[in-house]
């Protein structure tokens, strides 16, 4: 089954434009990754702080709802992140021609 | 055991030493008995050791008290002694002499009374001392020095920290409603009169906490202010702390791991595949737009195709299904590949035609392969196999697991042989997956139980030799009647239900074996249920009606095997039919009933072997003996019907009769006035074999 969440990562990060893949868990912390471990951690720590703060708006908003996705679209790339309860999904694309 | 435990850990000094002391007394245990013994050696020892002490001691006062007594007689002469013997005896006492000797007889006595316990204490200690230098049983002896450690201070590190951290929490809570409380009952003065008010939200403590809680409300906020920056403090360490392979391991192999990954693995993707560009400026001006205008032309056109390295590479499409629940979703199943023998067998892959991501949604697989796939109809989870031995698999979408959650016995109730036809018929409160095997065995199933068949009827026709069935049809909004393709080139058609269940008429339909069988599907003003149509490998497609046993029509435009027709689901005269060449003929027989309207060729030297629609009508779908489904795209204008076209088909359908009477006639003229006229030859080329 373990290689099933692999094949998930590495079809994604075969996935054309995309930069990396990033599975962080409930705490911040890079259980797998593609990018090497400094960016992995920085991107992990920055985006489960940022998920928390989203999803802390979204229910602010309306207590029913729930932050399911979210999208950073910058000038040079464009990050989505797949929050859940215990994990995150993190995938860094750089835009596509 | 449980006694000698919890002694133990009383006496610990901490919680290594706690459990070593608990494993050197189990040691203790164990080697009880040889210790007793040695302990027994060591006590006679000591037994012997003390009473040469008792002798020497004894020997010593003697010789002391002799000592003394001539000490005494030297020092005094007689004189002065009578003198005080008299004396004495004047008083009453015994004389000097007799209390000395009596003195030493008490000596004497005496001694081994208080030796004996001044020698019990160098006794124990003697004994833990022999216990530490033991030379054979350095832990076992070490043990018994622990037992006499106090206890106290181990018991309040543990305790303490357990206790501080839980009464923390409490007093917190107590603390902050107390200091509400007091400051309003006592410090009720003019400045806390405002603060009653709240006092009454924050309701009343029983009175006999009043008097305890009464002094502690400047302790209240250290205690709040403390508890966050210990948590923030934790916060840090913990982002600073970096897992181990090990737990990465042990999260990643959790379902809940699998399961996120599995759900949002899809969403990224899907999300990836999107390629909407929403900063597209139009100001520039483009021209892309351009190169949609050109195929729009095309009534037929090649959009996508679907197709797996892993999982569906040189393994032949059996068989394509659409889900009524998602209608994007479309269930392909494959043969198997001798290009990966330790992949399985069978496969099945759920595809997403409404987003243009590459991979299959999901991926099945069982032991034999796969002939025949459905979306269980009211079950939108459920996928539905016929494989090669003959089991009937299920597999469940929701379930993080590739291989069946069920499947059929192989057994002789059930199906033994192949089975090509598969489809759940009925309603929503009663319906039944209906299976046909190619030895002619027609089982019913209830979904709920798989374990054996509701029914089972075995197609014969006139008690001659089984039907084996390679195709099967059931008219649109038709519960009971079906149509069968045999490999006998037969049609066949029945019921399921009633006492002449099975199968009723017979039909001499091809040369050879019939591949597929497609009943009219596009419902509308006028019935049309009763057409359908049917292709076999003698290279023709047949339109048949239930009413009559002659064919309406047939279309020899192919030059190779044709390998399935499907009739539109959206257009009444519409129908794709496919051939083993990789061409795809589109008929609209309202527009021509001699030429296709549309004809497309697949690229690769490719064989088709399976076609289908989508539930809109607009896509054609056709899988290929590789491994490969290619999604082509209709017109508008060809796919999509007008409102007339019902009453037109029925228009043509009659035409088609009379062009049939017509060719009847001639026919019959011809062989009343000989075959010796060319017109009449040629005509007859154009007639379809009957």
């Amino acid at each position: 089954m373990a290689n099933e969440a692999e094949e998930t990562v590495r079809k994604l990060s075969m996935h054309k434009g995309v930069a990396g893949v990033i599975v962080v868990n409930g705490e911040g912390i890079p259980i797998k990754t593609t990018l090497d471990n400094h960016v992995s951690v920085q991107y992990a720590g920055l985006m489960s702080s940022l998920v928390d703060k989203a999803k802390a708006v979204v229910r602010d908003l309306d207590p029913s709802n729930d932050l399911t996705f979210l999208r950073i679209r910058s000038k040079k790339s464009e990050v989505m992140v797949a929050p859940d309860k215990d994990f995150i999904l993190i995938v860094v694309q750089n835009p596509v021609e | 055991m449980p006694g000698p435990v919890r002694r133990v850990k009383h006496q610990a000094y901490g919680a290594k030493s706690t459990l070593y002391s608990y494993i050197s007394y189990i040691s203790v245990m164990s080697s009880m008995s040889d210790r007793k013994a040695e302990l027994e050696r060591k006590k006679a020892k000591l037994q012997a050791l003390r009473e040469e002490k008792d002798r020497r001691r004894r020997e010593k006062e003697q010789k002391d008290a002799e000592e003394a007594l001539q000490r005494a007689s030297a020092a005094s002469s007689l004189d002065s002694r009578r003198d005080l013997d008299e004396m004495l005896s004047s008083l009453g006492v015994a004389p000097v002499k007799d209390v000395l000797s009596s003195l030493t007889s008490i000596t004497s006595l005496t001694p081994p009374q208080t030796a004996s316990p001044d020698a019990s204490l160098p006794h124990t200690d003697k004994s833990s001392l022999v216990s530490h230098g033991g030379p054979k049983k350095p832990p076992a002896l070490q043990v018994v020095s622990v037992q006499s450690t106090d206890i106290p201070p181990k018991e309040n590190v543990t305790y303490a920290k357990q206790t501080q951290t839980t009464a923390s929490g409490v007093s917190e809570l107590r603390d902050a409603h107390a200091t509400d409380y007091y400051v309003l009952t006592f410090d009720g003065d003019g400045a806390r009169q405002g603060d009653e008010e709240e006092a009454a939200f924050h309701g009343k403590l029983p009175p006999g906490i009043l008097p305890h809680g009464l002094p502690t409300v400047k302790e209240v906020q250290p205690a709040v202010t403390q508890a966050p920056q210990e948590k923030k403090d934790e916060e840090k360490e913990k982002k600073v702390r970096e897992l181990s392979a090990d737990e990465k391991q042990t999260i990643m192999l959790s379902p809940e791991f699998q399961r996120f990954m599995s759900k949002a693995g899809r969403v990224i993707e899907r999300a990836l595949a999107e390629s909407v560009d929403i900063y597209t400026d139009y100001t520039g001006g483009g021209d892309s737009e351009n190169a949609l205008d050109d195929k729009s032309d095309a009534r037929l056109s090649l959009v996508r195709t679907f197709y797996d390295e892993r999982w569906s590479r040189g393994r032949c499409v059996t068989c394509v299904d659409w889900s009524a629940a998602h209608p994007e979703l479309m269930l392909a199943s494959y043969h198997n590949s001798e290009d990966a023998p330790h992949d399985p067998d069978g496969v099945c892959l759920v595809w997403n035609t409404k987003f243009k991501k590459t991979t299959p949604e999901d991926i099945f697989h069982c032991q034999s392969p796969v002939m025949s796939a459905t979306f269980a109809r009211f079950h939108p989870n459920l996928i539905l196999g016929g494989t090669y031995s003959g089991q009937i698999v299920l597999w469940d979408n929701r379930v993080q697991k590739r291989t069946p959650i069920q499947r059929t016995p192989l057994s002789s109730l059930a199906h033994t042989h192949p089975v090509y036809c598969l489809s759940v018929v009925g309603s929503q409160n009663a319906h039944n997956l209906i299976s046909v095997s190619t030895d002619g065995r027609m089982c019913s199933w209830s979904l709920d139980m798989l374990s054996q068949p509701q029914e089972t009827l075995d197609l014969q026709h006139r008690q001659s030799k089984a039907v084996a069935v390679t195709s099967m049809g059931f008219p649109h909004g038709d519960v009971n009647n079906f149509v069968l393709g045999s490999e006998d080139g037969n049609i066949y058609t029945g019921c399921l239900y009633g006492q002449r269940a099975g199968v009723g008429e017979c039909v001499e339909a091809h040369a050879g074996p019939i591949t597929g069988v497609s009943c009219h599907a596009a419902p509308g003003a006028v019935d049309l249920s009763h057409l359908y149509l049917t292709c076999s490998m003698d290279w023709s497609v047949k339109l048949w009606s239930q009413k009559e046993n002659k064919a309406l029509y047939s279309f020899e435009d192919s030059g190779d095997y044709v390998v399935d027709v499907r009739w539109s689901p959206t257009h009444p005269a519409l129908f794709a039919a496919a051939d083993a060449a990789g061409k795809i003929d589109l008929w609209n027989l309202n527009r021509d009933t001699e030429v296709p309207v549309a004809s497309i060729q697949a690229e690769g030297g490719v064989a088709f072997n399976r076609l289908s629609w989508t539930p809109s009508g607009t896509h054609i779908t056709a899988g290929d003996d590789a491994g490969k489904i290619w999604v082509y795209e209709l017109a508008e204008h060809v796919s999509q019907p007008r409102h007339d076209e019902w009453s037109k088909f029925v228009y043509t359908l009659q035409e088609l009769r009379n062009n049939q009477a017509d060719e009847e006639t001639d026919r019959l003229s011809l062989a009343a006035s000989g075959p010796s006229s060319l017109t009449s030859l040629t005509s007859l080329a154009s007639n379809p074999l009957r």
